[in-house]
């Protein structure tokens, strides 16, 4: 399925959670990242549960300090 | 929650790796840009974040129950980030009277100046801290154990007042650690380590850090711009505001090496703590039964008024540091000089026992009656119970009491 993530569209497998996705995504540092679908902010507890459907929008963000701030919110 | 301990694990290193550099490269400018704007993750510079130092906060998160954790570069750095990532000019921050010398003047020197009052309490009586709340008040600051006061503060009811006000409670554990109370698990929002202390464990960096328990709603608090930075980073604000704009600016980063002997240090926590508490409660009770010595401050002792707290907070373990008094100045420096093992030292929670004696030193700068209207009187000998054997400590203190008894001749 299709999804739009940080704006650009990715294609990833059929019925997956968000933290099947930070997986397939191999993102880096996935205690750091937090996650927005579709303009609402998870819980980490939330990635495990969290399902994905076409044309979701994830959004990943990091608050690792360089020059993110307040500007990214 | 990552509880990973290495960073990388690429090369199958059992231990976190020291990386010992100031910053990070990138391949493009595009993946740079990507990084700084938070779109995609990375370490940029170590003053903001470093691998080896993002290891000893995953630990941290990990043993206090947290949701994150920021390390800094001292005790001091993680109270001072994290009050000025709170308060604003106008502000209160109701603090225990008898708490460390350091934190007391930077909450009146330091954010005095900033126009943010901090009104001292008798953090152990949740009343007096209720009657002082007001309406500017944005914070409770408690130590788990006071130093030197040695008094226990009731966490679950400042909890209970500080969530009933809408406020964070913030706790500094240095004296407990995790090994003896998790303050999140009684409802504090944040909790403060001085790691040079016990968690460190030998003396050998000065270290700090802010876990952030997940107690306190961020989204909801009476902090506009960390709920402005809830709406994109839910739990985590209060990190992401220090880690981006509070700690990131005020730049009191750790250096990586001291990150890696902390994460040595919390190895062994678990076993140290459990001699140290032994030996110090051992201590004070030989102590209590001497006539050379004018009253024992330790929360492990039944005779303590915090005794009960203590053991409902901590169980049978009260910590490895308690105040002895001593009668007078003369024979307080008499009984530290006389000291032949125990070191002379300012600091606690080595291997070591260490001693010193506040009112002449981390209380130096306070007017004799306000060192006094904090527990420090000029007889007060504080002392951090170390790992000797315990024949060796009793043997020390009693030739060195015996040697002060001549100044009273």
């Amino acid at each position: 399925m299709k999804l739009v993530v940080n704006g650009t569209d990715v294609h990833v497998s059929d019925g997956i959670n968000v933290s099947q996705l930070l997986v397939e995504r191999k993102v880096r540092l996935p205690d750091m990242v937090s996650v927005e679908l579709n303009e609402t902010v998870l819980q980490r507890a939330e990635f495990e549960t969290a399902q994905l459907h076409e044309g979701d929008r994830v959004e990943l963000l990091y608050f690792m300090g360089g020059g993110c701030g307040t500007h990214a919110v | 929650m990552g509880t990973s301990v290495t960073p990388l694990e690429a090369l199958g290193e059992i231990e976190a790796p020291i990386f010992q550099t100031a910053a990070f490269g990138y391949a493009s400018a595009e993946e740079m840009a990507d990084v700084f704007a938070g779109r995609a993750p990375g370490h940029v510079y170590t003053r903001l974040s470093n691998p080896t130092t993002l290891a000893l906060e995953r630990r941290l998160t990990a043993i206090e129950d947290g949701i994150g954790a920021l390390a800094t570069a001292s005790g001091m750095a993680a109270i001072a980030a994290t009050s000025l990532g709170l308060l604003r000019p106008g502000d209160e921050i109701i603090a225990a009277r008898g708490i460390f010398g350091g934190a007391i003047s930077f909450f009146r020197n330091v954010l005095g100046r900033l126009n943010i009052r901090a009104v001292f309490v008798d953090g152990a009586d949740t009343t007096q801290v209720e009657a002082s709340v007001t309406d500017r008040t944005r914070a409770l600051f408690v130590e788990t154990i006071g130093n030197p006061a040695m008094d226990v503060p009731d966490l679950p009811a400042l909890a209970r007042l500080a969530r009933a006000r809408n406020i964070p409670l913030i706790v500094d554990s240095t004296l407990t650690t995790p090994e003896l109370v998790r303050p999140g698990e009684h409802g504090a929002a944040l909790v403060i380590h001085s790691t040079s202390k016990f968690i460190n464990g030998h003396g050998t960096a000065i270290g700090g850090a802010v876990i952030d328990t997940g107690r306190f709603d961020w989204s909801r608090g009476p902090f506009e711009d960390v709920a402005a930075i809830a709406r994109k980073a839910g739990a985590h604000a209060f990190l992401a505001h220090l880690r981006s704009v509070i700690a990131r600016d005020l730049g009191g980063c750790p250096a990586p090496q001291s990150s890696f002997l902390m994460l040595q240090g919390l190895d062994t926590l678990s076993l140290r703590l459990k001699v140290h508490c032994e030996n110090a409660l051992a201590l004070a009770r030989a102590l209590a039964d001497d006539p050379r010595v004018a009253a024992v401050g330790y929360p492990g002792l039944a005779s303590s008024p915090h005794f009960e707290r203590a053991q409902r907070l901590f169980g049978e373990r009260a910590g490895a540091v308690l105040t002895l008094r001593l009668g007078s100045l003369t024979r307080a420096f008499a009984f530290i000089n006389a000291l032949k093992s125990a070191r002379r030292v300012a600091n606690l929670g080595e291997t070591h026992t260490l001693v010193i004696h506040p009112a002449s030193t981390i209380f130096r700068e306070y007017q004799p009656e306000d060192r006094l209207s904090l527990g420090v009187s000029d007889d007060l000998v504080r002392v951090s119970v170390g790992l000797e054997p315990f024949t060796v400590i009793l043997a020390d203190f009693r030739q060195a009491l015996a040697s002060a008894e001549k100044e009273r001749e």
